[in-house]
């Protein structure tokens, strides 16, 4: 909804048909009705969350409370930073003023909303919600909630508007031109450090799913044929008629799906297609180096369309299932967890639920969107309101419901799923003796029959958030739209993570092939050519064996490797969020704005402190499960007592200093740059540096309406 | 320089608007609001086939590296 007022024209543009941002918040009558209204529903359902503690509440307080807090966030807060913080004004976006058809291109603002939360949503929202109910769903939807409106959603909209007043520039460049150049450079090794562990995380996430699944990775390897399918027929065949090719691959990717069910159930296909972890993890290296050097038409592009196709498609079916069958929520508000002994990860409620939940609150990924393809498409600056906060508000939601799905499981199947093996031990017997003594109830029978139920031998240790919420998705769909296809609707939400996974992969091995080939390119000049093929291989090569090294140690990780390498990407994403939040305040202060300078610093105040608590205590903590540096010292401890063997034990230690060291690269890095950002600051505000933008100069714009 | 708010690619007709809408979310070229980009913006220019189009637009996107999230 437009909410925006066409009040008494102020500054440069005088003209009455251009809307001008007011300067006075002025609501009318009746839309002050409707305000109070959404304001009382949200506040009763946090009354509702807040006032039934210890009994189940149904999941739909959880997303009334959600919405309601949205929208007053969106109508006031996101109207105040555009209006009286940014200024978003009548000036020319670049899409009018470079227009080319291409890159830069203005385009409507439902439809550019759709494309930018199209590019922010990925697996992180999905599978950090999950992760977190293991201290159950009150903190976790507290900070989803109010992290977004304070601090995601800031972030996400200060880059799209610094990036929109400087022609769609990067996050890095940004960092360059406006706090300094060694600052850029810092930003450069961090973004591909960050990565580096994102990817790695991610196909330990996938690997995780699909190991002894025959019907998982059927239906996951079909869809490469598919993809290479649709790339030659929109290439060759019928070239550039995507939607028919994108229509026909979402019919075999169904049939692929189906298929799944008979290779599992037939005696000589199904050990063809069941491969343990190791396996897998190779394969994915092997997929991802050669999928980033193919021609980009041929894999990535038709994967791209069909994943971003099945991600809205299913984020749409699974609000929509949640609505009709408004899931009890059987994981208690606050679980014993929260004191840090939680199987999941290790680590206390502060800061772990905060770095653990990622992206669904705050992500600094979205900072390489916001100054990405979107600013150059953006038609008028008022939109970037729409597209930036809110954009960032609806991938908060979908944070919402995957807490949803996953506080709908009963805890005892929830912490069968999500707990390690090798706590668990590897029968149902031992696990349900296990759950029992964490203080949930759940029976052999039960985890047998949802494992048949679902057409997996075993769903006990799948670590990483995937299968879990996968079986929270199935419960809600078969709910929703039929009983009896839970096995259907589980593989449907294992492909379709997976597929979006793979996904990024791809294009994540390429963004940071480029980003290497820039630094090898300042070392042998041949090697920054991408047009060069042989260096393309080597990057290419570097890359994947860089995510691909801690995918292995991830996989041959006793503790399941979801245990130190999530929080290792929570703090890296939540550090480039600071990166973000010191360039907008940057930008902010140096507009003249210090006095609204807050709206940026208080959130980068608090990721500061989550992320360099979490680092420091993920290195230095006494305890094994916890600090990386003392589960050395007790690995090295066992080895000299001989109940650990050497080989295994010193591959173990190498990593956990491996491990410590890249935590303390990226504190080192981020520190580093909020000095250089603060000693800016400081140099305006007190005057002794001029307070100039660089921004490109006021154009008015043709787009009355 | 006034192209009426329909410089987005949009063609004529409900279902020409939603497919154009649908690549655009998607992120797929959109080759009838290239050609119309081209007559209203520059007329007489020579315009790209469908296919030369279609390479162009892919290679735009992913040939340095789609920004991508996690």
């Amino acid at each position: 909804m437009d909410w925006r007022r066409y009040g008494p024209a102020s500054g440069a543009a005088s003209r009455p048909d251009l809307e001008q941002p007011d300067t006075e918040p002025y609501i009318k009558p009746m839309n002050r009705t409707l305000w109070v209204l959404v304001s009382a529903v949200g506040a009763s359902a946090w009354g509702v969350i807040a006032l039934n503690r210890g009994e189940t509440i149904s999941a739909a307080w959880l997303v009334l409370a959600a919405v309601g807090t949205y929208l007053v966030g969106y109508r006031f807060y996101s109207r105040f930073l555009a209006t009286k913080v940014f200024g978003l004004d009548a000036r020319a976006t670049p899409a009018e003023r470079l227009n080319n058809g291409r890159d830069y291109c203005p385009t409507t603002k439902w439809v550019l909303f759709g494309h930018h939360f199209a590019a922010i949503a990925g697996a992180g929202p999905l599978v950090g919600p999950v992760l977190a109910a293991q201290f159950g769903w009150l903190p976790s939807t507290i900070w989803i909630v109010f992290g977004v409106v304070l601090g995601g959603a800031v972030q996400d909209f200060v880059i799209l508007f610094g990036s929109m007043r400087r022609d769609g520039k990067s996050l890095g460049q940004m960092a360059k031109d406006e706090i300094g150049p060694v600052t850029g450079l810092f930003a450069m090794i961090a973004i591909l450090a960050i990565m580096v562990i994102l990817l790695a995380v991610l196909a330990l996430v996938v690997t995780n799913a699909l190991k002894d699944s025959p019907w998982g990775i059927f239906s996951i390897l079909c869809t490469i044929p598919i993809a290479l399918g649709m790339g030659i027929w929109m290439r060759i065949i019928r070239p550039g008629k995507t939607i028919e090719a994108t229509v026909a691959g979402i019919i075999l990717l169904g049939v692929a799906l189906v298929g799944g069910r008979y290779v599992a159930l037939s005696p000589s296909l199904a050990p063809m297609f069941t491969h343990g972890g190791l396996t897998i993890a190779w394969g994915l290296m092997v997929y991802g180096f050669i999928a980033s050097v193919l021609p980009v038409w041929l894999l990535l592009a038709p994967r791209d369309y069909l994943s971003t196709f099945m991600k809205i498609g299913t984020i749409v079916l699974l609000a929509v299932g949640i609505l009709i069958v408004m899931p009890p929520l059987q994981m208690p508000a606050l679980t014993r967890f929260i004191d840090g002994t939680g199987p999941v990860f290790a680590g206390k409620l502060f800061p772990f639920a905060f770095i653990t939940i990622a992206c669904g609150a705050i992500s600094g990924f979205h900072a390489l969107v916001s100054s990405g393809t979107t600013p150059k498409m953006i038609r008028r600056e008022a939109d970037a309101r729409l597209i930036g906060y809110g954009g960032m508000l609806t991938e908060s939601f979908v944070a919402i419901m995957a807490l949803c799905a996953a506080a709908a499981l009963d805890p005892g199947i929830y912490f069968s799923i999500n707990a390690p093996l090798a706590a668990l031990g590897g029968t149902v017997e031992s696990a349900a003796a296990q759950i029992r003594q964490w203080g949930f109830t759940v029976t052999p029978e039960q985890l047998t029959a949802l494992a048949a139920s679902v057409g997996e031998r075993s769903l006990l240790g799948r670590v990483g958030g995937a299968p879990s919420l996968a079986v929270g998705m199935a419960h809600i769909f078969s709910g929703a739209f039929g009983a009896h296809l839970m096995g259907l609707w589980y593989h449907f939400a294992i492909m379709f993570e997976a597929l979006f996974i793979l996904t990024t992969l791809d294009a994540g091995t390429r963004v940071g092939r480029f980003m290497l080939q820039e630094f090898l390119g300042h070392i042998w000049k041949p090697l920054g050519r991408t047009s060069w093929y042989p260096s393309n291989l080597l990057a290419s090569g570097l890359i994947t064996a860089a995510w691909g090294y801690f995918l292995v140690q991830g996989v041959l990780d006793p503790l399941g490797g979801i245990n130190s390498l999530w929080p290792l990407f929570g703090i890296s994403n939540q550090l480039l969020a600071a990166v973000a939040l010191c360039v907008g305040t940057t930008l902010i202060i140096k507009a003249g704005k210090k006095r609204y300078a807050w709206v940026t610093i208080l959130p980068l105040a608090w990721l500061l402190t989550v992320t360099i608590t979490a680092g420091w205590q993920k290195i230095f903590a006494a305890s094994p499960r916890l600090g990386f540096l003392s589960h050395a010292r007790s690995i090295a401890e066992k080895i000299a007592a001989g109940t650990q063997d050497p080989v295994a034990g010193a591959r173990l230690i190498w990593n956990d200093r491996l491990d410590a060291a890249l935590a303390g690269v990226f504190m080192i890095i981020v520190v580093a740059l909020v000095i250089a950002s603060v000693r800016e600051w400081l140099a305006v505000i007190s005057g002794r540096k001029p307070a100039v933008v660089k921004e490109t100069p006021f154009v008015e714009s043709a787009y009355a309406n | 320089m006034r192209t009426d708010g329909r410089a987005d690619g949009r063609t004529g007709g409900h279902w020409g608007r939603f497919l154009s809408g649908f690549k655009r979310i998607v992120g797929m070229p959109d080759y009838p609001g290239y050609l119309q980009h081209m007559a209203e913006r520059h007329p007489g220019c020579s315009v790209l086939s469908e296919r030369a189009y279609f390479e162009a637009q892919v290679n735009a996107r992913y040939g340095n590296g789609a920004s991508r999230c996690c």
